[in-house]
């Protein structure tokens, strides 16, 4: 029976990678290929091939502490990562199948354990591409690439089968009547138990930090290190380090060595997973229903179509009957934005603010932290110029599938466009000004004496960046409506290196065309700023009028803009497109 | 109340409309029939001003659909075969949403009538990932009544629903008839056809075969009085032949 399997996954990928070959005849993938190849080679592959002539890369030597370290760091992760694979999911086991699997494969005379078998065949694909490029980034700082690879491997698998384990007794429990809230509480009350095993023993036999190590990194580590590998955390965290050992070997000899132990947890998972009895078909074909939909979604663009447990939210403001029609689908796609932001995001954000207050508040005559502060922040504004807009995607990007329906609505393509981008725009303000204002705040705790300066700096970026992102949001807009193909709309969204190709040509499209709408703004800028600055009105009081300058060239730009994109949407043949 | 004038789809050499002529008046509920392939949708999307015609005209209500768009547009409601809706909006943000585009004062009143006519007034703030095919259908037309338009078009309107829905739809289509507006409904469910429209529209590969009242088209296609019935008469006008399809032996007990 396996043999059929194998077939099935055999010539899944075999046709797949033959339709990636077929269609290299385009010229837009056959460029999009080589420029993805290209970005593959020099990012990643070049590392690989060090004797060959490749460029060699950071080639960095450890010592065994050090090795120890990074082994006790590693095994900290795994074991976080193990314990809330056991806390937060609350499904039953549901192994992931496509729903023509289930519907060819479920009723089939296939047994329960052979389908388990062809789901860790077919995981194996997965976790032997993420393998690959976990090695292309590990080798960049040395060591020998079968090494990482095969730890890498060993640790994937072994945490994937722990996953697949970790479900077949959470189902067993739920079956025998112990709800998820009380197995996450036991879960949870055991990590505590041990933590604070952990915690008295180190009280108990290792001297307390002074409060001069508290500031001394090397010390931080070394005490971390001697709790870690005594008493009850050496217990703890022993099988752990087990499995992180091969990937950290030094050396052939070491890897061999380290490898027994690593694969017989590797087996024992095995055993484990095929020996569980837990009946997973009913919770699988729920599964895969979903994910059949998620990825539709997600081949469609609509990222948040993807999300699960979608709740309903309530409007941003009250939308009337009547007044200003782009105002709807600004009033809609807040809504949308409403989904990102989720109690979870706003706790999220809430305790960083809190933690940082604290900590600001402990000591605010330290210049140190209002540094950093201020350079988080550029950085953030920075980030936010940059991501924001391919991250924020509740415009055109998200509502293209559904343009036919858009295309019924009785309004002029340049009150959709403007309607579809305003949301991105104005979330994507909120945030900068935010930042700007915390930044402002700031500027009277560093140590500089130009606060006038600083503070105008502040306005102006205020004045800009609304309209500065309306023309960031602008570019995107028009290429997804100009390539639809190109980007990601319809279920045949291009995947692979041609695809990362594609995306690579039009991020420098979109740079360039950016630089080529900034030009005249900074021109502006830098004709008004020297103007008032050599006119005895000084910096701080010339960079406001000069933000304004600028600000009105990129308004203009963004109206033109905001016209252009409604044409483009006019003009817009949506079944052109789904037929090309 | 809708004119179609030479309208013609092209898409690269391939005809998907050829030189279709035909007008519709207020009250009229027009069947646009055709074998797989035939440009029912693409007429449609055409007549919506969904995608523009390379030639020829389409007028509703007087106004061009493509050069007056937007006066066209607000008396038109378009239902496709699958209800297209947002997902992050619940069922009332939907009307409230319409409501907006297609500015509806008093939208409230008008919202909670359709939604109790519709039967999913207890689904107000539900998302549309909450409800069932038959349900989405159901929204996606209560969204598009709102503005009472005076045209209506639905591209298959009893996918998906249930033997009790199709019976409301059929009466609500009716009464929108009866109140007015004029319809038109493709589908290949002939009976639906034969019970519901007064008109009938034959599409082949693009091209009109017939347009007419089901008395004309059944007279055509007949070869005496009663000898056909819609389902006989879209075998012959489809047919290469102009025969009508070999009938289904029925099935025997054994």
């Amino acid at each position: 029976m396996i043999a059929a399997l194998l077939y099935l996954q055999y010539h899944t990928v075999r046709n797949r990678l033959v339709n990636r070959f077929k269609r290299l005849k385009q010229p837009k993938y056959f460029v999009g290929a080589i420029v993805g190849g290209l970005y593959f080679y020099f990012y990643f592959f070049r590392y690989l091939f060090r004797g060959f002539g490749g460029r060699p890369g950071v080639n960095l030597t450890f010592s065994p502490e050090h090795l120890q370290l990074f082994e006790l760091v590693g095994a900290l992760a795994l074991f976080v990562i193990v314990l809330l694979a056991w806390i937060i999911p609350h499904e039953r086991a549901a192994l992931t199948f496509t729903e023509a699997e289930v519907a060819f494969l479920f009723p089939a005379p296939i047994t329960r354990r052979t389908l388990i078998h062809f789901k860790l065949l077919r995981s194996q694909f997965g976790i032997l591409f993420t393998t690959l490029l976990f090695t292309f980034f590990s080798r960049r700082f040395g060591g020998n690439v079968w090494i990482h690879a095969f730890g890498w491997w060993l640790i994937l698998s072994t945490l994937n089968l722990h996953f697949l384990g970790s479900s077949f007794a959470r189902t067993m429990l739920l079956d025998r009547g112990i709800s998820n809230w009380l197995r996450r509480l036991l879960v949870f009350g055991l990590a505590v138990a041990m933590a604070g095993a952990v915690w008295v023993w180190a009280k108990r036999t290792l001297p307390a930090l002074s409060s001069a190590d508290t500031a001394n990194l090397n010390a931080i580590l070394d005490y971390a290190q001697r709790v870690l590998t005594a008493g009850p955390a050496l217990y703890l965290l022993y099988p752990f380090r087990l499995m992180v050992r091969p990937f950290l070997a030094p050396d052939a000899p070491a890897f061999f060595v380290a490898l027994a132990p690593g694969l017989l947890l590797f087996l024992l998972h095995y055993l484990w997973v095929i020996y569980s009895d837990v009946a997973f078909e009913e919770a699988s074909v729920e599964a895969s229903q979903k994910l059949a939909v998620r990825i539709a979604a997600v081949r469609a663009g609509n990222w948040q179509g993807a999300k699960k447990n979608r709740k309903a939210k309530r409007p941003w403001f009250r939308l009337t009957g009547t007044g200003p029609a782009a105002t709807a689908l600004f009033w809609k796609n807040l809504i949308g934005v409403g989904q990102v932001f989720s109690v979870r995001l706003w706790i999220s954000i809430i305790v960083v603010v809190v933690v940082f207050g604290v900590m600001f508040a402990s000591k605010p005559q330290s210049h140190g932290f209002s540094i950093v502060a201020a350079f988080l922040i550029a950085i953030a504004l920075g980030y936010s110029l940059l991501l924001g807009p391919q991250l924020l995607r509740l415009d055109f990007r998200n509502d293209l599938p559904l343009a036919d329906i858009l295309k019924t609505f009785p309004m002029r393509g340049w009150q959709i466009a403007l309607g579809e981008i305003l949301a991105p725009v104005a979330v994507l303000a909120v945030f900068q000004w935010l930042l700007l204002l915390v930044g402002a705040g700031l500027v009277f705790y560093l140590p500089v004496k130009q606060e006038a300066l600083f503070l105008a700096i502040a306005l102006g970026a205020a004045v800009v960046l609304p309209v500065l992102d309306l023309l960031l949001l602008l570019i995107p807009n028009a290429a997804v409506l100009l390539f639809p193909s190109w980007i990601q709309t319809g279920k045949d969204s291009p995947r692979g290196i041609e695809a990362t190709g594609q995306r690579l040509i039009f991020a420098l499209g979109q740079l360039l065309a950016l630089l080529l709408a900034l030009l005249p703004a900074a021109a502006a800028f830098v004709g008004v700023f020297f103007l008032l600055n050599f006119t005895s009105f000084g910096p701080a009081a010339a960079v406001v009028p000069a933000s304004l300058a600028a600000t009105i060239i990129l308004a203009v730009e963004a109206g033109f803009g905001v016209m252009l994109l409604g044409k483009l949407f006019e003009r817009f043949d949506v079944t052109e497109e789904h037929t090309s | 109340m809708v004119n179609c004038e030479g309208l013609t789809k092209l898409y690269g050499e391939f005809v998907a409309v050829n030189e279709l002529s035909f007008s519709i008046q207020p009250g009229e509920v027009m069947g646009l029939v055709g074998p797989n392939g035939a440009g029912k949708t693409t007429t449609l999307r055409c007549l919506a001003g969904i995608i523009p015609p390379t030639r020829g005209t389409v007028r509703v209500g007087g106004h061009d659909i493509v050069r007056d768009a937007i006066a066209a547009k607000k008396q038109l409601a378009f239902f496709t075969d699958e209800p297209r809706l947002f997902d992050y909006l619940t069922v009332w943000q939907h009307l409230n949403f319409v409501a907006r585009i297609y500015q509806v004062p008093g939208y409230e009143s008008i919202g909670r009538e359709l939604l109790e006519e519709l039967e999913i007034a207890n689904k107000r703030d539900a998302l549309p990932g909450e409800l069932s095919r038959g349900m989405k259908q159901k929204l996606a037309i209560a969204c598009g009544l709102l503005h009472s338009p005076k045209v209506i078009y639905f591209d298959e309107p009893l996918t998906g629903l249930d033997p009790l829905g199709i019976r409301r739809m059929k009466d609500s289509i009716l009464k929108r008839a009866r109140d007015g507006a004029a319809i038109i409904i493709s589908s290949h469910l002939l009976h639906l056809v034969e019970e519901i429209c007064s008109r009938l529209l034959i599409l082949k590969n693009g091209r009109k075969i017939i347009d007419g009242t089901l008395e004309e088209v059944t007279r055509k296609f007949s070869e005496q009085p009663g000898d056909a019935n819609l389902e006989d008469i879209f075998f012959r006008a489809t047919s290469d032949s102009g025969t009508s399809a070999p009938a289904v032996p029925p099935v025997l007990p054994p």
